[in-house]
Parts: C-alpha cells; structure tokens; sequence
C-alpha cells in the first residue's frame, strides 16, 4: 500500500529500548544517488504524511539515505528523554504531533539550537527558542458525511453542535464522535486547548456526553466510520487528515468552526544529541522552507501558515486573517499543559462528563 | 630656548577628553548595574507571580494534596520567549506533587516561609533565577507547609539589561560627543582674547610702551595687567636711564669744560707761580671728575642691581666693619680718629651686598671728604625689628635745610662745587629705599652730624 522500499519491525534491533519504546517500525529509504550519509529521523507522524516530504528531500539531497523510525507519541517523548540523559545520539531529527512533547524535551536542555533564513520565516506562534519548530499547519475541524446530515443541520460553531445534540438527541445518540484525549497526545492537546477557549466547551462535552458521543483514539478510525456512516458527526478532527479522505472520495465535508479554529503545528527538533545534527537542520530548514512548505501544503497537510483552506472546506478564506484562529502556541505554556498531575485531573474531570454522563443513560 | 609646551588647546581638549571618557565608563556601568536591576525587578515580579499562582492551585482532595498547574501562570513566564522554566511543587513531608525532582528552592535559612523569596542559583548547569513561596494546609488529612518553586533562565532579563545598557550607552556617548564638540567650540572661543592680544602687541611700534587698551574677559585681564605693568616698569626704567644719561652727561660736560679751561691757561701761562696753581687745579678738577665717574658708574650699578640681583641674607655689622676698613684710605689725616662699634653677634637683613657696601661706602666717603675733622666713627644698632648703620663725624655737617637736596641726584649746589655731595647720598637713599629702609640725618650733637641707613632685620633670628 505505501510505497515503501525496505519496512521492518524494528524493536528487536534495540533490545535496551523495546521495553519502553513498542511498536516501532523503521523504514528505509535509499539514497537516490551514491550513499554518504544517512539522515536518521525519529518520528511520531504517519508516515504517509511525511514520505513525499521525505523523497522530496532526497531530491535535493541525493547522497542522504533516511531512516526513518515511527513510534507512538509517549513512546517517542520517553525513548529521547532516556537518549538525552544518557547522552546517547537517537536521531538527527525529532518530528511529533505532540509538541508539548518537544516543548518539554527543549526546556529539560535536549534541543539544539539552530537559526536560518528558513527557521526565521516560520511564525513566532509555531517556533520555541529556535529550538523546537512547528512545520504544519492543522485545524481542527468538523467532519460530517453529507449522506447522512441534512443542510439544515450542519453545525458550523460550537454552539450549533451543542444545540443539534440537545434538540435531535434521538437522531444523534451514539453518532458523534471525537478524539479520546486519554488515549491520544493529540487529542488531549486539541481538547485541553479548547477547554481554555470558551464557556460553551462545558456545554458541549456535557451534551457529548448525553447524546452518548463515541470516542476515538484516531483521527483516522473516526474517519473511517464517519465515512461508512456509522457517525454523522465528528468533532475536533485534524484537518489535514479529513481533507485527504475528501480528496479520496469520502462522502464527508469539512466545517472550519466559526467561532474559533484551534490550530495545531506537528513540531520538529534537531535534539543535542544528534550524531548529524547538520543533516537534522538540514531536514527541519527543508521542512520550513517554501519547496517544504508547497510540498506539505500539495501533498500531505493541505493547509499552509498563512491559513488558506482548500476550496471544498466551509469556512472563512483564511484562519489566520478571520480572526478566529487559536494556535496551539509552542512555548512554556505547554509544560503545564504536560504536566502529569495536571493531566490526570484534567482527564477525570473529562471522563466524568463524557463517560460517567453517558453511562447514566 | 624653552621646552615646546602643547598648546593650550590640545591640553583642555585632551584633559576634557579623558574627563568624559572616564564620565562615559562610569555612567555605562552604572547603566549596566541599574538595568540589572530593573531587569531583574521586572522579571522577578512575573516569576514571584507565577509561583504564587500555582501555590494558589494547590487544593486538598480526597484527602490528599494535588495541584492543577495553572497554565496562565506559564503563559506569563512565557513572555520572557526564550526561557527555559522549571518547577516543583512539593508537600508538607517534601513529597513531590509535580515538576522537577531534582530542583533545590529552599528559602534561605531565616525567610518567613510564607514570604516569597527570590533567588539566584544554578539548575542542571544553567544559572536560573529561583522563585520560592510556601502556603500553609491546614486540613486534617493535609497539614503543614505546601512550597512551591519555579525557576526560569535569565535570557530575558539579560537581554533587556542589554537593551538598556545599550541604548543608555548610545545616549551617553551622544551627549559626550555633543559635550565634545561644544568644548573644541568653548576653548577655541575663549582663546580668541589671546590671539587678540598677540595681534596688538605684534602690531605695536617698538617705542610704544604705553598700556595695552583691550577688551578682555576677566580671566585673562590679569595677563593684560601684568604685561601692562611690565610695561610700566620698562617705561620706567627706560626714563630713569634716559634721565640718568642725560644727568650724567650734563655733570661730566662742566668739570671738563672747566678741566679744558685750567688746561688752557696751563699751556699759555708761562708765569711760574701762576703754571703750578693752574696745575693743581687741574689735579683737583681730575679728581672731582674721576670721583664723578665713579660715583656714576656706582649708582648705575645699584640701580641695575636693585632691579635684577636676588637678595641674600647677610651680617649687616660684618658688612659695615669691612666697608669702613676699605673706605678708609692710607693717606688719611693721622690727626682724624676712626672708629667702629656694633654688636658682638650677627644681625642679619635682606639685601644686595654690593649695593649696601656701596651705601654705605659714599656716606662714609662724605664724612671723610666734606665732615670729619677729627672724628669718624661707624656705629651699628638695632631695634626691635630694624638694623641701623650710623656715621658720624665732628665736622660741620648739612644744615637741615639742604637734607631733602643732598639726597637728590646732582642735586646742585649752589655753593659751586665747595661742598658738592654728587651722588653719594643719593645712591646711599636709593639703596636704602630699594631695601625697606631709609636714609636720615641727625643734627650735630656731642657725638657730631650723623647719617643713618637703616635696613628692616631678619626677624626670626635668635639674638
């Protein structure tokens, strides 16, 4: 299915970290030219995202093989952080959704820094000491399949939503559906975001949870069924994802939320103990440049920083200039947001809204 | 030939220079030190905030301590970009609720524990500054003392200390340079006068030694006053001198005029009796005039030495001793008694040698000359604060009527030449005057007519 040269189960090859570190799969990609250097990157991304990037890449560097290695958020936070205390190289270049992640891996000292035209194009919102760099941009969107949902039902604010699952409880129960925060970085990341946002965030979880609203722990199995319309509706979805399964004929569209667009920008980091960190800064200036950018924009996350949305998406032209747009801010602020004791309240307090609610139905 | 001095220019702008330089250092490290400070205040305020909000998140469930880090309280610190923060948040027993285990923020021994403290100190080898703020429980299941730390790295506040110093340092130099310009502008200002004053003597006619008349600044009328007062002094000497010709010239043309007449009738009288008057005539006149160009001769030297020759200290009673001895010829009547009497010790004064023997040489050459019959004595005295030289003789002496004349310089006598002082005593005043002291005359009395130099004394001597 994907393109992919050489894949392998990779946990074997590291017994120190298959502890800690499971289901990492490493992929290989040739240099296109004769091989002198390998560029290793460490990743929790799909892989299907970042491919065109990486072969893109290659094109302007032909001599570099990558290796590229994925992991799950947790797993990728912990396998760095043991990597950098021990001041062992990991991977010449760090990328992950979870950015809070890399906030915290660059405040605890592991970053490196690194400064270039391309690093200075990138808004302040998404770089954090010139150190960790946000490359993507992805909104969180509003799925629905238009099969199933009539125009006159289409939310497009938060408060919509809220109103939809309150007056057609009967048509809804059951088929909503969104992130699972316990279960994803990325999911808490958007859900705490928008619990900071607005009142209508308390609303709205209490309406999830007593129209019984289905939780994920991906974007894309909620996409999946949203596409077979086992759900209607799907909230706090990464846009990027939605628009690829559009693109692929889904019968689903997309709904920027007009009352704010939480954004989230997948971070990147060239960590202190790179065996090259020149071909990491390399990657993240690729990443960050405008051939990166196109390319991501084309091919991957079909949004840009300057906040155009494809054509098919129902929403304001531009997030960044409506006045809605609410980045996930890479910065000092996200050690809170990733503080375990933080985290484990937040949730409960989530779970007990979401499930408790539901469970009492 | 003198040293070349730096001009007065480059010493006022070079002394300025270094004057504002060591200014401009010293006022950028106090810029530095003071935006240290503020920079350091501000950030403080932020970090004791945020560490108060966190502490003001602990709550007590379940009976147990847990704290919802506040994410405002990040965003805050978040406004210095690019620092590093670190947390910890610990319970009554030191127990850690959350952050960074290995962070150290216990007050300084001695802080109230509910008092915030700031510090400085160094995390996982990076200096940070240490907020620290402790909040009291007192929950039957929680009790004692919650402390919560937060620590952040100093790129901002160095940053913005740097910023101020920076733009400090640029305000100071401005203002030195402007002070800079406004000196080279001031001193070349004020030096004007002086070239003005170069230009008016410059442009003066060599005989011209009347008073520069120029417009001065205050400072520099005082250059203009003692170049006028030099002035005065040249003009004066210059008279005195013109005069002092011209006198003397006078005085030499009638003794040779009558030398010339006695030679004459020397050469053509052949009457024997009448050839030897003319004769010694003649002898009397030679000497009268040699005795005129020597006491000429003397009184221009003591005015040249009044006016150029330092005075020393010397024993006035020695000096008198040794200039009656000289003064006193060999051929001398053996009928006229000489005599000496002065102290045993040294009195000292202030004075020119040469001129005061001088002094007191043509008054005793007076005496001998026109007084003493029998009698020539040189006495010397002193009082509290004065040294007085005495000669007296048992002649005739001047009758007080004439005393103002005799110390005048030819002053004439209308005698004709019978008893013609010349210029001894006018020398003798002179010299006296030049000294702080005087020349006077006592009527005759048993001792006879005297005449009194006196000098001022030395008069911390031990006597």
């Amino acid at each position: 299915m994907r393109g992919i040269v050489g894949r392998f189960v990779a946990a074997l090859a590291v017994p120190v970290l298959a502890a800690v570190a499971q289901a990492r799969e490493t992929t290989q990609f040739p240099a296109v030219a004769a091989q002198d250097a390998v560029l290793t990157i460490h990743a929790a991304a799909d892989l299907t995202a970042m491919e065109p990037l990486i072969r893109d890449f290659q094109a302007q560097h032909p001599r570099v093989a990558v290796t590229y290695v994925e992991y799950v958020t947790n797993d990728l936070k912990l396998a760095a952080s043991i990597a950098c205390e021990a001041g062992r190289p990991l991977a010449d270049v760090i990328l992950s959704s979870a950015v809070d992640h890399l906030v915290r891996l660059a405040n605890d000292g592991c970053a490196l820094e690194h400064r270039s035209q391309d690093t200075a194009r990138t808004p302040s919102w998404a770089k954090w000491r010139d150190e960790v760099f946000g490359f993507t941009f992805e909104p969180a969107v509003i799925v629905y399949n238009y099969d199933a949902v009539p125009a006159e039902d289409v939310p497009r604010t938060r408060v919509e939503l809220a109103e939809l699952l309150r007056t057609k409880e009967d048509s809804y129960r059951g088929r909503v559906g969104t992130y699972d925060p316990r279960r994803s970085g990325i999911g808490y990341l958007l859900t705490i975001t928008d619990a900071r946002q607005t009142s209508a965030y308390g609303r709205l979880i209490e309406s999830f949870g007593r129209a019984r609203a289905v939780v994920h722990c991906c974007t894309s199995d909620l996409l999946d069924d949203l596409a077979s319309g086992r759900l209607l509706i799907g909230y706090n979805l990464l846009g990027s994802y939605a628009y690829a399964r559009v693109r692929a004929g889904a019968h689903l569209r997309i709904v920027l939320p007009r009352d704010y667009t939480v954004v989230l920008s997948r971070g990147a980091m060239v960590p202190s103990t790179a065996g090259r960190p020149d071909l990491g800064a390399a990657f993240v200036d690729y990443l960050l440049s405008p051939r990166g950018q196109r390319t991501g924009r084309e091919r991957a996350f079909f949004f840009g920083f300057d906040g155009g949305a494809p054509p098919e998406v129902d929403g304001p032209l531009s997030v960044v200039d409506s006045g809605l747009f609410r980045p996930i801010t890479i910065g000092p602020a996200l050690l809170a947001v990733q503080d375990e004791a933080r985290r484990a309240r937040f949730l409960a307090d989530w779970s007990r809204s979401m499930i408790d609610l539901s469970g009492e139905q | 030939m003198p040293r070349h001095e730096p001009s007065l220019f480059a010493r006022l702008a070079g002394t300025i220079t270094l004057v504002l330089a060591v200014g401009a250092m010293g006022l950028t490290t106090a810029a530095w030190y003071y935006a240290r400070a503020a920079a350091d205040e501000a950030y403080d305020r932020l970090l004791v905030g945020a560490a108060l909000q966190i502490a003001e998140a602990l709550t007590v469930q379940d009976g147990a301590l847990t704290v919802e880090l506040p994410i405002s309280a990040f965003e805050m610190l978040a406004l210095s970009e690019r620092d590093r923060i670190f947390y910890k948040v610990t319970g009554p027993r030191g127990d850690l609720l959350a952050g960074y285990p290995d962070l150290d923020g216990r007050p300084p021994a001695g802080a109230q524990a509910s008092r915030p403290t700031v510090s400085d100190g160094r995390f996982r080898g990076v200096p940070v500054r240490l907020a620290s703020v402790g909040r009291v429980f007192a929950d039957p299941a929680v009790q004692g003392w919650a402390r919560v730390v937060v620590a952040q790295t100093a790129e901002a506040r160095w940053s913005l200390a740097r910023d101020l110093t920076l733009n400090a340092t640029v305000l100071v130099l401005a203002m030195s340079a402007l002070a800079l310009g406004g000196v080279v502008f001031a001193v070349r200002h004020a030096l004007r006068p002086l070239a003005r004053i170069e230009t008016a003597l410059t442009a003066r006619d060599p005989q011209d030694l009347t008073p520069l008349s120029l417009d001065t600044p205050r400072e520099i009328r005082a250059l203009v006053a003692a170049i006028n007062h030099f002035m005065e002094r040249l003009k004066g000497r210059m008279t005195l001198m013109q005069r002092f010709i011209a006198d003397a010239a006078h005085q030499l043309r009638t003794p040779l005029a009558a030398l010339s007449a006695q030679v004459d009738l020397l050469a053509h009288d052949t009457d024997l009796a009448q050839r030897r008057h003319h004769l010694e005539r003649v002898q009397e006149r030679t000497g009268q005039l040699g005795r005129l160009a020597n006491q000429l001769l003397s009184h221009a030297m003591v005015i040249h030495r009044t006016e150029a020759v330092p005075f020393e200290r010397l024993d006035i009673v020695a000096l008198a001793r040794r200039t009656l001895r000289d003064a006193v010829p060999v051929s001398i009547s053996p009928d006229i008694v000489v005599s000496f009497e002065g102290p045993d010790h040294p009195v000292h004064v202030n004075g020119d040698q040469v001129s005061i023997r001088e002094a007191i040489a043509n008054v005793i050459d007076n005496a001998l000359r026109h007084g003493a019959a029998a009698r020539l004595g040189v006495c010397v005295r002193t009082d509290a604060c004065s040294a007085f030289v005495d000669v007296f003789d048992d002649g005739p002496g001047i009758p007080p009527g004439d005393w103002q004349r005799v110390t005048q310089r030819f002053g004439s006598d209308p005698s004709g030449g019978g008893r013609s002082t010349g210029l001894g005593f006018a020398i003798a005043r002179e010299v006296a005057t030049a000294h702080g002291g005087a020349l006077s005359f006592r009527e005759p009395d048993e001792s006879g007519f005297t005449v009194t130099l006196s000098f001022p004394r030395i008069l911390d001597e031990r006597s």
